[in-house]
């Protein structure tokens, strides 16, 4: 139930929000797909932010985004992309640029890394294209 | 080369390669300047920090409440940031789980956000926070706090507002330092201490700040917050991994609680 609320809510948020920047359709389906993703740790008690970030990555191409976390807190990170992406990755980098330890899940076009941080600060969450042409990509992260 | 020699050598091959494998791949210092940010990913909401705050024990959320705010406030700059302060307000009210102080905060944010003029749609946010207030549905209140936050973002983007938009993030963001640190200070420890360094969120928000309209960054308020900014920057900037003492949450609480008089100060009547 908390499941399907935070999924509407999202949807809902994401429909009002259109009207911000002229998103793509690719880039509205990757932002559903996503929300799925995202809704299934939900169940764990994690709270999905209502913010996204969407664009478009080519094949060995890396998306670079800042996050600020607070140490103590755990966070999913989830991508989605569309088709024709294969396969997309999801990692994490402290404010030094060094690679960070998570939890992975790869399905194909959807990904996600786990983390928690030990220290508050920057970090920066690269999203990787490893198979599949060009696409839609959308990425929205959760914490508890 | 003898069969020894190949041997050797293919044996350091092999141990420069394990000794690079050891090393975590690291990204370059002008690949991380490129990155990109965002007000809606990366700034992080009010109950980010409250969720963080609370691992070590449960503050007391209701302790930190704060009296009504003036409603007759003209400046724009001044609305903005209060508004932001006002739904950090309505995160320690869901955390304290008092289902009446988050319908008053709630009555107060939709007051506040028509008196900016954003859309009429911010009335079903109001009704929406009431209801889920009245079930006490507290991790849905936190998903509409934070719609109702993005929805008078977008409302300012579509109105060519753009200038408050961070207005109102800041404003939480110093809402959210203020209780934060009250909170470690009634009740110290290092844990939850750490929660208090963010030296490039302020340092991206300031940015921000910089780059609002010069009529906007003239504003006495606007521009007296922004120099408090270099101030409170330097304050929540301790290294990784060690946690801030007493002595410095003070000096954060002390400065954060400087500028939250400010932006609450009373207009004068006239």
């Amino acid at each position: 139930m908390k499941r399907r609320l935070a999924v509407f809510l999202s949807i809902l948020a994401l429909v009002s929000t259109l009207s911000l920047r002229a998103e793509s359709d690719k880039e509205v389906e990757a932002h559903k797909a996503v929300l799925d993703l995202a809704g299934a740790f939900s169940n764990d008690g994690f709270k999905m932010r209502d913010g996204h970030w969407s664009g478009t990555i080519k094949p060995n191409e890396h998306a670079l985004i800042a996050v600020n976390l607070y140490a103590g807190n755990q966070y999913w990170f989830s991508v989605g992309a569309t088709a024709p992406a294969k396969k997309v990755e999801v990692v994490v980098y402290d404010e030094t640029g060094k690679l960070m330890t998570t939890e992975s899940y790869n399905e194909g076009e959807r990904a996600a890394a786990g983390f928690s941080p030990t220290s508050s600060g920057q970090y920066y969450i690269s999203i990787g294209l490893l198979e599949g042409g060009e696409s839609a990509f959308c990425l929205i992260y959760s914490y508890k | 080369m003898n069969r020894c020699g190949r041997f050797v050598a293919g044996g350091c091959v092999l141990a420069a390669c394990l000794s690079i494998g050891a090393e975590s791949p690291r990204l370059p210092a002008e690949q991380l300047a490129k990155a990109v940010r965002n007000d809606s990913i990366s700034i992080p909401t009010p109950g980010e920090l409250f969720a963080a705050l609370a691992k070590p024990g449960k503050p007391n959320w209701s302790g930190q409440f704060r009296g009504p705010l003036p409603t007759t406030y003209k400046n724009r700059a001044q609305i903005a940031l209060n508004l932001g302060g006002l739904i950090a307000d309505g995160f320690i009210a869901v955390e304290a789980q008092d289902s009446q102080q988050v319908k008053n905060i709630g009555t107060d944010i939709i007051r506040m956000a028509k008196a900016l003029g954003v859309s009429e749609n911010i009335l079903s946010r109001g009704n929406s926070i009431n209801e889920f207030a009245e079930n006490n549905e507290w991790d849905a209140l936190q998903e509409e706090l934070e719609a109702t936050q993005n929805e008078v973002k977008t409302s300012m983007q579509t109105h060519r507002d753009q200038d408050l938009v961070i207005l109102v993030s800041l404003g939480g963001w110093i809402r959210g330092t203020q209780v934060v640190s009250a909170a470690v200070m009634q009740n110290y420890n290092e844990r939850a201490a750490r929660v208090l360094r963010q030296p490039a969120l302020v340092n991206f928000i300031r940015s921000k700040i910089d780059d609002v309209s010069p009529g906007m960054r003239d504003d006495p308020l606007v521009k007296e917050v922004s120099q408090q900014l270099t101030n409170i920057e330097k304050l929540v900037s301790f290294p990784p991994g060690q946690a801030p003492t007493v002595d410095d949450v003070r000096k954060v609480n002390a400065a954060v609680g400087q500028v939250m008089e400010e932006i609450q100060h009373k207009p004068e009547a006239k």
